[in-house]
């Protein structure tokens, strides 16, 4: 059986403590339940966390969504954002985890990526090492989503084509956001050409593309 | 007396009381008075006791605030999740009992201290665990403690089935199957099916097939196509090329192409030199690689008709040309893409591969006919080729969608067992003891092998196409 894999990479850095990261809690919850109602994603799903404050953690190995269960996402009252750092974890990861197809075990899908931020790296030196890394690693896709005013889009944008603005990081937008996240991943298991992305479907009005 | 005397001496000292010469003989005497012994007492066990409560609701707080993780049930699955206390260091539960459960259709056993059942519908919530810990009273209000318990719904209630748009210009039909004789003594039964991933969501079959027997050359020829998901018109595109193909051989394949290689057949007949395969090889090359450049110029010319690019028509393309001459069987196949072509020995103990597949590192990964790179790629000449044989007993070509499950990866299809099972299966070795009869005489054999595809299995829901030539 064939894999999809999925990375959420979550910053989970002070400014997210309080409102926020409640609300990024409920949206995960509510797409893990969207995804656990799709038959498709239910037979091949499987999902990965990781968050990045001042620490990186692997807070969900990467589970199939049959036995997966949503952990409570917690964040410091304050410190820095290592997104570098967790770009180096995710390089690891995958390096050691996506299964490549040959003559006797199925490949995986391309992975997909969703890197979630309300600020910028406080690593730059290394989240820039770790760009074209990245880079290499032949996604299916990666989407950088920047949140709130004080998320930097030019950064991601040196990271992936695709940058998805969110005005704020309310409960409402974060809902619409990740309902957009399980659509994507839908599309994730298509056959398509070698070395051909997939494609994304079309975000909700309420988020702002910037590519 | 002497935990009195030690009481009074320690409370005293606290107190900054016991300074003077004479304490020690007062402490004697004042520690034998009756209401002091009694008072002391009393004070030891209203200690003892307000330090047990304290332990009691500490150990309370321990255990609900410790995390319980039990595996998620599915619908219609047997659910066992054994709540092992011990290893939970957990034992000082005296009197166990869980809310919430019944209604998933899920009950606890406290024999085994294991939650069983038949879950009976999806979900999401908390089960509360009401518990009394060692020392609580027996009359004491249960304390509570709430597990998530995740219930996935039964994969097969998920699928829809919604009609894909007969108003569609490129609609076919969402499942069709065929018996016809094919000439050289042989049949064929085909089966092409939507898969459950479009069905779910009213989209097409992208997988296509056709066939025919050419009278005026005698040549058999099978071809099946498998659309690519992700390109919007690949159904029309897979159409197409199988079309295409059937077409080249008919009308643009002429007599004297034919006569050229009856002729080189004879001289291989007579003597299998190198200078004769390499003539036949080159033969073989040369026709049936214009035949696909023939199929990928109709999509070239689809493109500007559709105004649409030539990778929203992305389709694999797998065909084999048969014919019987002297009493021997020439199979001449050319392959792109991920849909097997193989054909069994009459006595089931061989299989031959006619192509081999383009598959990637990742899934879903694999190449085109509508990809121009293919012809110009070193490893063109590979894709072609050209097996003799006495007879055989069945030439199958499938897609991925019938691939994916039943060989699951490249190395088992040069497994014989793998594709005797293949047989045994569609004879009726599955779960469904759905049966298909290969018999030409068998009139219920195209419905029989469109129903034996509807198989289930995990993960895999392509369209599947099956052609069987016997």
């Amino acid at each position: 059986m064939r894999r999809l894999p999925v990375y959420f990479l979550l910053d989970t850095s002070g400014s997210m403590h309080g409102e926020p990261i409640q609300a990024l809690n409920n949206a995960l919850s509510g797409m893990i339940n969207t995804l656990r109602a799709d038959a498709q994603a239910l037979d091949s799903l499987w999902i990965s966390i990781l968050t990045f404050d001042r620490e990186v953690k692997e807070l969900m190995p990467l589970t199939e969504l049959v036995h997966f269960q949503l952990p409570e996402i917690i964040c410091p009252q304050s410190g820095p954002t290592h997104t570098g750092k967790c770009l180096e974890a995710l390089h690891e990861k995958i390096k050691v985890e996506i299964r490549r197809g040959n003559e006797t075990q199925k490949g995986d899908w391309k992975p997909l990526v969703f890197l979630f931020t309300d600020g910028k790296p406080s690593d730059i030196q290394l989240y820039r090492d770790m760009v074209p890394k990245i880079k290499s690693l032949d996604l299916g896709a990666l989407v950088g989503c920047a949140a709130g005013h004080l998320a930097d889009d030019t950064l991601l944008k040196e990271l992936t084509d695709t940058v998805v603005h969110l005005d704020s990081c309310d409960s409402t937008t974060l809902k619409t956001f990740f309902k957009w996240v399980s659509d994507t991943i839908e599309q994730g298991n298509k056959s398509q050409g070698t070395g051909e992305r997939v494609a994304l479907p079309d975000p909700p009005s309420e988020v702002i593309v910037v590519i | 007396m002497s935990d009195v005397k030690t009481y009074i001496q320690k409370l005293i000292e606290a107190r900054n009381l016991s300074k003077g010469s004479s304490v020690s003989n007062l402490l004697e005497e004042f520690c034998s008075d009756p209401y002091i012994i009694e008072s002391v007492h009393l004070i030891l066990n209203t200690q003892k006791m307000l330090t047990n409560k304290w332990q009691i609701k500490s150990r309370i707080e321990e255990i609900i605030h410790r995390s319980i993780v039990i595996p998620n049930g599915t619908v219609g699955k047997m659910y066992e999740a054994k709540l092992d206390f011990v290893q939970l260091a957990m034992n000082d539960l005296v009197y166990t009992e869980f809310e919430g459960l019944s209604e998933y259709g899920l009950f606890y056993d406290n024999e085994s201290e294991t939650i069983k059942g038949i879950p009976e519908k999806a979900g999401d919530s908390k089960i509360i665990l009401k518990f009394r810990v060692e020392g609580e009273a027996e009359s004491s209000v249960l304390n509570e403690k709430k597990i998530a318990l995740v219930i996935n719904p039964d994969p097969k209630s998920l699928w829809k089935n919604i009609d894909s748009d007969p108003q569609d210009p490129f609609w076919k039909k969402d499942n069709t199957a065929e018996f016809a004789t094919i000439g050289n003594g042989k049949h064929i039964v085909v089966a092409s099916k939507r898969g459950r991933s479009h069905a779910n969501v009213g989209s097409f079959r992208d997988d296509d097939f056709a066939f025919k027997f050419l009278e005026s050359t005698g040549w058999s020829v099978v071809v099946i196509s498998d659309g690519a998901g992700s390109a919007k018109f690949s159904r029309k595109g897979a159409q197409v090329v199988c079309s295409a193909i059937v077409t080249y051989f008919e009308e643009l394949f002429t007599a004297a192409d034919n006569e050229a290689f009856n002729a080189l057949i004879f001289h291989y007949l007579l003597e299998t030199g190198e200078d004769t395969v390499r003539k036949l090889n080159h033969w073989v090359y040369h026709h049936l690689s214009k035949a696909a450049l023939y199929a990928h110029n109709q999509l070239v010319a689809l493109t500007k008709e559709l105004n649409c690019d030539l990778k929203d028509l992305h389709a694999t393309l797998s065909f084999t040309l048969f014919k019987k001459i002297e009493e021997k069987f020439v199979l001449l196949s050319f392959g792109v893409g991920d849909c097997p072509m193989a054909v069994l020995s009459s006595d089931l103990n061989k299989v031959t591969l006619l192509n081999w597949l383009d598959v990637g590192e990742f899934g879903g990964g694999t190449r085109f006919i509508t990809m121009p790179e293919i012809f110009s790629s070193e490893k063109f000449h590979s894709r072609f080729s050209f097996k003799m044989m006495e007879d055989f007993s069945y030439l199958m070509l499938f897609t991925d969608g019938i691939y994916d499950p039943k060989f699951m990866v490249e190395a088992n299809l040069e497994k014989i067992e793998m594709w005797q099972n293949f047989v045994q299966d569609l004879q009726g070795a599955n779960q469904d003891n759905c049966a298909v009869n290969l018999s030409p005489n068998n009139a219920d054999i195209a419905p029989q092998l469109s129903k034996w595809m509807d198989f289930w299995s995990i993960g895999n829901h392509d369209d599947r196409t099956l052609a069987i030539v016997f």
